[in-house]
């Protein structure tokens, strides 16, 4: 059974193995998975105002008490931001916004936030015990690289009684357990420059793969800009033109696309294999880059 | 090198657990059923009332979640039921039980009448390179709470094999079944959202 509905600005497709399961149960279920994403959405989106993202943020020089389907997606971003010493910083938020990255995908009104013009994650701090949001100056963050992939993982929680499903969430994607045939699920990679084609096959089970591209989403008005931005230097990087990342989590593998999608080439497959994780990167010329781990076959 | 895989995977696992621990994801029935929170909002807005004169018996954690997503998605109304069940406090709980029921038509339809969008599902359609689709948009308090594709015409199919390399082809006559990339937006989706925003419409 496959259902698909449209949430993130993407289209998402859950399919579940039905097995014994009653028709009824399937669907019932599947909803549940489609609620991670709607709360996901409504927790951390930076298109409405209504977001409890968006709310949270208009306190400045205060704690602000936030819901754990913020606060955990933010607290993982920050940390990556601390890894990458701000390579990969969730205050890009302002910049995409002046990229044009600013509308809503449903409603089509724009979104203009204040923010001061030098900002770091640096600027924002969670407490644990607390669960509070501090936010030292106005500025805009940007959840993109990870609330995905966590209500990616929450929906995958949730149909794991399933003997295989796969969650997919325009091109990342969550495969659990095993497809019709009995086998590991295969997932095609997405050609960079043919729409229609797939460049390359991987089988997969319980496990995440997350793509950044930059074919996608690009800037209308600047060729060089598409939606994945480094906050330093405020311009796109084209290393890469496509990074897939395996990991167990949706979340992981949707930070590590976007960060190893950031650092390039050399810094990229650092931190890949110190990672002990599995990554296929495609150059500007499409050669397949693969490294870290062994899995990635066919 | 492994350890550092752990600190992230621990920080997903932890991610996860969190939200069901402190219950946002009701275990119980579907919160994504709209007429079930409304009337879950309903409710414990005037039990919270009753609950100070009388021991109601609420089924508390699951109205408090219901609540939260509902506050967050129609303050309108939740604001005009609390001004009604305050007036309601001073008569005896069976009286206000009656009373907030009556409240539950009367500010919906105040609110109604400012609406910009009819509350329901409605269903729109469109066409993208891939051919015509059809969406259904359910739209509550004039906020679009989901929007399903209806129509699966277009839907990724035999064209996404048909691009395989041969030699990939010959090896695997299995089909693929899921596709990785670069996110796709919805864009191919927007006039099929229109068409149905189109017929929600209040005259």
């Amino acid at each position: 059974m496959k259902k698909t509905k449209l949430f993130m600005d993407t289209v998402v497709d859950i399919q579940v193995i039905q097995g014994s399961t009653t028709r009824k149960e399937a669907e019932e279920k599947i909803e549940r998975a489609f609620d991670a994403f709607r709360m996901v959405e409504q927790a951390c989106s930076r298109f409405s105002p209504e977001s409890e993202l968006m709310k949270a943020c208009q306190t400045t020089q205060s704690p602000v008490p936030i819901s754990p389907l913020l606060f955990e997606p933010l607290k993982f971003a920050l940390e990556m931001a601390k890894f990458t010493n701000g390579e990969f910083d969730p205050t890009v938020g302002k910049v995409m916004e002046k990229h044009g990255f600013n509308r809503h995908y449903l409603t089509g009104a724009y979104m203009e936030t204040p923010s001061n013009d030098s900002v770091s994650y640096l600027d924002i701090v969670l407490d644990e015990q607390c669960h509070t949001l501090y936010l030292n100056k106005p500025l805009v963050i940007d959840l993109g690289a990870v609330a995905k992939g966590f209500a990616i993982d929450l929906a995958a929680n949730e149909l794991k009684g399933f003997e295989g499903f796969i969650v997919n969430a325009g091109g990342d994607l969550f495969v659990g357990g095993v497809d019709e045939s009995g086998g590991p699920w295969r997932i095609g990679i997405q050609h960079p420059a043919k729409k229609e084609h797939i460049i390359h096959v991987l089988e997969l089970s319980n496990q995440a793969i997350c793509t950044s591209g930059s074919y996608e989403r690009r800037n209308a008005n600047n060729p060089k800009i598409h939606h994945i931005i480094n906050p330093k230097t405020k311009e796109s990087p084209n290393d890469w033109v496509s990074c897939s990342v395996i990991a167990p989590f949706a979340m992981m593998a949707d930070a590590f696309s976007t960060t190893v999608f950031l650092l390039g080439r050399k810094d990229g497959k650092k931190i890949i294999e110190e990672m002990d994780i599995e990554a296929l990167c495609i150059t500007p010329e499409l050669q397949i880059v693969n490294f870290g781990g062994n899995k990635i076959d066919i | 090198m492994a350890k550092m895989n752990k600190k992230w995977v621990v920080l997903c696992s932890t991610a996860i657990a969190a939200v069901y621990a402190t219950g946002y994801y009701s275990t119980e029935a579907q919160a994504n059923k709209i007429d079930m929170q409304q009337n879950a909002q309903i409710h414990s807005q005037s039990s919270t009332v009753a609950m100070n004169t009388t021991q109601l018996k609420l089924p508390q954690t699951n109205t408090k979640i219901t609540t939260k997503t509902i506050t967050k998605t129609t303050p309108k109304t939740t604001t005009n039921i609390k001004t009604k069940t305050v007036q309601s406090r001073n008569s005896s709980p069976n009286i206000s039980q009656s009373k907030t029921k009556q409240s539950i038509t009367a500010p919906a339809k105040t609110v109604q009448i400012k609406r910009i969008y009819k509350n329901g599902t409605f269903t729109g359609m469109g066409e993208n390179r891939r051919g015509s689709i059809q969406v259904a948009v359910k739209i509550e308090n004039d906020r679009i709470m989901d929007v399903e594709i209806s129509d699966f015409g277009m839907h990724y199919s035999e064209s996404d094999i048909v691009g395989l390399p041969g030699e990939v082809l010959k090896r695997q006559n299995a089909q693929v079944s899921n596709v990785s990339g670069a996110t796709y937006s919805t864009q191919a989706f927007q006039d099929a959202v229109l068409n149905a925003l189109y017929q929600a419409k209040n005259a």
